[in-house]
């Protein structure tokens, strides 16, 4: 059932005036959109323009508000994933849905079995994997759990899952997004060749570059609306990113020159750290920051930042090394020990480590300073009033858009949130900050205020270490790169003397000889 | 308005308990009207049926602010019945073995059932926050072995056995005895102890910084070890507190109530004290009126029995129906937003 | 006294089983992540309606049927709390216990006229039963591992969305093995009823919750988890017979006491499922 040998041609699918609102909020407004065979679709915007949520609908996880799809230019209503599935669509999201325990073969079928009677086909399905992965050059082991393979290999096994389950019409949802530079080219090769083979597929990103590059024609989304689509071989990077932020300049960020006096405020050494499992995750690490620098760390996501990060905070065990804070030994310190020194943390997921999501504004605004005065009377009382009092102080600091700081965190936009994680951590005025993929899923605006943030405390003196997956932030900000690879440091850069392409090199742990 | 919105969503509740509760009242034969009508005349119709409702949740009182301290930090202490015979025994103990001057001698009394109590909270707690053994079921098997346990003290073959009998120990010295409130009644001052825990608690959860950690561990673990909240200690902390609040109830209703400690004197007080403290959405000002629903429940539930209206254990049936719907408030919200809707559109939607 | 005979290792297969019911029907319910300490409830609630039917129809078996059909309705109920009303799973199992139990008190003053106890029901052989549940816990572990229901379960219990994604239905699944779980548990405590002739308030006496130990134990899978369960059966057995060399009081606290030291042990080395107690939200809007 999954060989269709149909030839494929014309239009694959029609959107037709597509709103979706979210309990008041909506995220597509009137859409129009055509899809062919044998075309890359690119669907451009910034975070929170509707892309997702488009697609979304087309895939069955949302029911439209208003709007009619046409498949082949029938009508039809895709109620769940099963219908998108059947109907031959097939989506890869950009946050991979694979179970990490579970072999490739298992993730691949589930939902879309093999059977030999009621049993599961397993060695059909291995062959049939491997006629797949032969045919679009898309090398996956289908014995080998998901939890052991890199980004670019699980995602290879989401492409190759969408394929098995007869997928003609392919929705990539920023799939370059984890992926490091060099990567990007062997994975555009497989796009074309998925488009050659007839495939109609769609390209969510908001890399300019990247969708001129790969797609055939691109549609540009704004504030849920449609803005127009226009071929990429007439279109320009400019005229595409007016159309994206309704301006002509994305922005340019002031970073004046400041000197450092060379004070190492965050020197780590030899730091080696264990992730869950129990597995060595950060390798013999060292590195020093300065008073008035930014050090980033870039790296393909899971090479060992998120351990390294809670190694140093404090808030997992350290196997091995030290962590120097302002001269002052602090390896292993808990993580009131570490503020109390003058390291802060940006978590990189907001609500799993950085808010309490159903604690007020003003509850979540001590976190951490919840023994100190004035918020705390001795140990023995807490001050309603210098809580809320204080709250209020940083709500109008850092134009935290809220209803009042009695309001529960939750109830907060992502970047509202963020920003009052930022405000906590950084009124502490701390000496290290180390900032863990702030900007994640932050609009231009919300990324534009964690930048200056940074920066502001950069010119104070402060010494951040920045780790972000994202490269053009890294470039921006940092005034050093070190890279991470398999939990080892392999290189270090300065920004003006190094390109993309060299340190995507890095990151694939590819330049140690060069380097 | 949230207080009054949360207010809302429990009297639905109980309401709808309490309905579904008369259904199963008509269906098995029983008259409805006259069972409601016992239900109320039993727990408040004269002085003495009020003192009967307080004594009987004074104990509840107790075991409610149990379940919802370890609640409040993300833990179910489902064990409080044997904590409440723990401590019931060692306030007893301390109350015929110790000879004390009289006001001391009650609040070493009370203080040997709330250690009694913390020493069986800390064990699970202990072993959570350590060792990750799932401590819904290890409370649960330690309070049989508790249970178990005073029971062999009091037993033919035990050490405490101070009946002819009944398997009870001897008389606590009078110098021990937690005063009635009113004569002629069971009410001691257990009731007014209950209130100024159930005051103290909520000072500790909302007006103190260990509190305002406690209640962070239970959201959100992750943001609280972020915080700078040492995790484990906090848990072990909320598990003890939990075990002494059981046994401080246990020792309450010994030494106010029976004065001996009796096998089997608890007629499943740690139960009711899941109920209460949910009813009251773990709040420990909620927690008091909850327990009076709930001893209002069983004194009444008595009075239908006595009135030979129906078994009293019906009230135990109402008091089930109400929590199963206590504990689902988004099943309130969904009623409210149908019957809004049928306003709206005249008719249901699909 | 001979510890190790034959005899005792017969008798706690029998005293394992309704242990090793609960736990089967947990482990199905835990792996499409629902949390259901209502076990204990379920089973009482099973042993309650199973012993009234069988009384008043003189048919062990119908009575057995009884006992399924009630545990189902209380498994549907825990699913649509869980599942549909985001209720929490601990809660909600803890208010089921305490609905049974004021329920069997109830029930068994209206029908037999005194409190916790009915009179003696009819009983058939517990070997036929021992020998089914024994094939069906067999059948369980190929199922969840070598079928494709077994697949779809264990996703869902380990990543709702991408279920969802792959064209599963997370909440159907979920209340589905929820009702599972019921079913089963009605029958433990149908074959708690079948061991002892009549039924008792105190009769499950915790075995729902070491029903839930022996799953831990047994590291979510089926014959594991029966192993797991025969060694509760077995102390359970050897507790009897210890009766005559120490107190009763204390060789009857052994099961709870094992319980304690067991998941001391063994937990932390369970592999427990990732999406376990979260309820799963599709933002519909």
């Amino acid at each position: 059932m999954n060989n269709r040998e149909r030839s494929l041609s014309g239009e694959a699918v029609r959107l037709e005036g597509i709103v979706k609102r979210f309990s008041g909020v909506t995220a597509n407004a009137g859409i129009d959109l055509s899809l062919n065979y044998g075309e890359v679709h690119g669907l451009l915007g910034e975070n929170g323009a509707g892309k997702t949520v488009l697609m979304s609908v087309l895939y069955g996880l949302y029911r439209p508000t208003e709007g009619q799809i046409y498949l082949k230019d029938r009508p039809v209503a895709i109620s769940s994933p099963a219908v998108a599935i059947r109907a031959g669509i097939g989506m890869v999201h950009q946050h991979f849905m694979l179970v990490p325990r579970l072999t490739v073969a298992d993730n691949m079928v589930v939902g879309w079995e093999t059977l030999w009677g009621p049993f599961l086909d397993r060695s059909r399905i291995r062959r049939r994997i491997g006629e797949l992965s032969e045919q679009y050059g898309l090398e996956v082991d289908p014995s080998a759990r998901v939890e052991e393979l890199s980004v670019g290999e699980q995602q290879r096994v989401e492409i190759v899952k969408a394929l098995y389950r007869g997928a003609e019409v392919l929705i990539l949802d920023e799939p370059t997004a984890t992926l490091p530079e060099q990567e990007v080219e062997s994975f555009f090769a497989t796009i074309r060749a998925l488009r050659d083979e007839g495939k109609a597929v769609v390209f969510i990103t908001h890399k300019l570059r990247e969708a001129l590059t790969i797609c055939d024609r691109v549609t540009v989304l704004r504030k849920g609306e449609k803005v127009g689509t226009v071929p990429a071989s007439q279109a320009t990077e400019s005229q595409l990113a007016e159309m994206m932020v309704g301006r002509e300049v994305v922005f340019e960020v002031q970073r004046e020159r400041v000197a450092s006096e060379g004070q190492p405020l965050l020197r780590v050494e030899g730091l080696t750290a264990v992730d869950d499992r129990g597995v060595p995750a950060v390798q013999e690490v060292g590195f020093t920051v300065h008073d008035h620098e930014i050090v980033g760390v870039a790296g393909v996501q899971g090479n060992g930042q998120s351990e390294l990060v809670e190694a140093i905070c404090g808030l997992s065990r350290l196997r091995q090394g030290q962590v120097m804070v302002d001269g002052e030994d602090l390896s292993g310190a808990p993580p009131r020990k570490m503020a109390q020194a003058g390291l802060v943390h940006i978590p990189e997921d907001r609500h799993r480590r950085g808010l309490i999501l159903d604690f007020s504004v003003g509850e979540n605004s001590i976190l951490g300073r919840q023994y100190e005065s004035p918020f705390a009377i001795g140990q023995v009382g807490q001050s309603k009033r210098a809580i809320a009092g204080y709250a209020r102080e940083l709500v109008e600091r850092f134009n935290i858009v809220v209803p009042g700081v009695r309001t529960p965190a939750r109830a907060l936009s992502g970047g509202n949130q963020q920003r009052v994680i930022l405000a906590r951590e950084l009124d502490r005025k701390p000496k290290v900050i180390v900032a863990a993929q702030p900007t994640r899923g932050l609009d231009v605006a919300g990324i534009e205020f964690v930048w200056e943030q940074l920066l502001a405390m950069r010119r104070e003196g402060a010494a951040i270490l920045l780790v972000s997956m994202d490269l053009d932030e890294l470039l921006t900000l940092a005034d050093r790169l070190v890279v991470m690879y398999q939990g080892k440091l392999v290189g270090e850069r300065k920004p003006g003397e190094t390109d993309k392409q060299e340190i995507g090199l890095l990151m694939l742990g590819g330049a140690v000889e060069t380097a | 308005m949230k207080l009054l919105k949360e207010l809302g969503i429990i009297v639905v509740s109980v309401a709808l308990g309490l309905g579904v509760g008369a259904i199963i009242t008509a269906a098995t034969g029983y008259s409805v009207p006259a069972v409601f009508r016992e239900l109320v005349r039993g727990a408040f119709s004269d002085m003495y049926r009020v003192a009967q409702t307080l004594t009987q949740a004074t104990p509840i009182l107790f075991t409610s602010l149990s379940f919802l301290i370890a609640f409040r930090a993300g833990l179910f202490n489902i064990g409080a019945e044997g904590q409440l015979f723990l401590g019931g025994f060692f306030a007893a103990w301390a109350g015929f073995t110790l000879s004390l001057p009289p006001v001391l001698h009650i609040v070493v009394c009370l203080f040997f059932g709330a250690a009694a109590g913390a020493v069986w909270g800390f064990i699970p707690g202990w072993l959570r926050a350590r060792r990750g053994a799932n401590e819904f079921v290890t409370t649960m098997m330690l309070s049989y072995v508790a249970i178990y346990l005073t029971s062999w003290l009091v037993s033919p073959g035990g050490p405490y056995h101070g009946h002819q009998w009944a398997n009870q120990t001897a008389r606590i010295l009078s110098t021990a005895e937690l005063p009635r409130m009113i004569t002629g009644t069971q009410l001691s001052w257990g009731i007014v102890v209950g209130g100024l825990v159930a005051l103290l608690l909520w000072y500790f959860l909302f007006r103190m910084p260990r509190g305002y950690e406690l209640r962070a561990v239970g959201q959100n673990p992750l943001a609280a070890e972020y915080g700078g909240v040492d995790v484990a200690p906090t848990q072990i902390l909320a598990m003890v507190l939990a075990g002494a609040l059981a046994g401080l109830g246990g020792a309450s209703e010994i030494l106010g109530t029976h004065r001996r400690f009796i096998e089997g004197f608890s007629p499943g007080y740690g139960w009711d004290g899941i109920a209460g403290g949910l009813i009251a959405r773990a709040h420990p000002i909620g927690a008091v009126f909850a327990a009076l629903l709930m001893g209002a429940l069983r004194a009444g539930g008595s009075a239908i029995d006595r009135a030979g209206v129906a078994p009293s254990d019906l009230a135990a049936v109402f008091q089930g129906l109400v929590i199963l719907f206590v504990v689902a408030p988004e099943l309130i919200r969904y009623l409210k937003r149908v019957r809004r809707r049928r306003r709206v559109h005249g008719r249901p939607e699909p | 006294m001979d510890v190790l005979s034959l005899d005792i290792m017969v008798a706690a297969l029998r005293l394992a089983m309704p242990i090793a019911l609960v736990a089967l029907g947990e482990t199905f319910s835990e792996r499409s992540g629902i949390i259901n300490i209502g076990v204990e409830g379920t089973a009482l609630a099973g042993a309650l309606i199973g012993a009234t039917v069988a009384f008043f129809s003189g048919s062990s078996v119908v009575g057995l049927c009884a006992a399924l059909g009630v545990g189902m309705l209380l498994g549907l109920i825990h699913a649509v709390w869980c599942v549909y009303l985001r209720a929490d799973h601990v809660v909600t199992g803890a208010a089921i216990n305490l609905l049974v139990i004021g329920l069997a008190l109830f029930l068994t003053r209206v029908v037999w006229g005194w409190r916790g106890t009915s009179a003696a029901v009819p009983t058939l052989n517990p070997w036929i039963l021992v020998w089914g549940m024994v094939g069906l816990i067999v059948l369980a572990q190929v199922y969840l591992f070598r079928t494709p229901w077994g697949l779809r379960l264990r996703v869902v219990g380990e990543h709702p969305q991408a279920a969802d994604t792959a064209g599963i239905n997370v909440f159907r699944t979920r209340v589905a093995y929820s009702v599972l779980n019921g079913a089963l548990c009605g029958l433990a405590g149908a074959f708690l009823v079948n061991n002892l002739g009549r039924f008792s308030v105190g009769m499950v006496g915790g075995r729902g919750f070491i029903g839930i130990a022996a799953m831990v134990v047994g590291n979510y899978r089926p014959i594991p988890a029966f192993l797991a369960a025969y060694l509760f059966g077995f102390v359970d057995a050897l507790q009897m017979r210890l009766q005559d060399v120490i107190p009763s009081h204390f060789s009857i606290m052994l099961p709870y006491v094992l319980t304690v030291v067991v998941l001391a042990g063994f937990l932390g080395r369970a592999h427990v499922p990732a999406a376990l107690g979260k309820p799963y939200i599709k933002d519909q809007g």
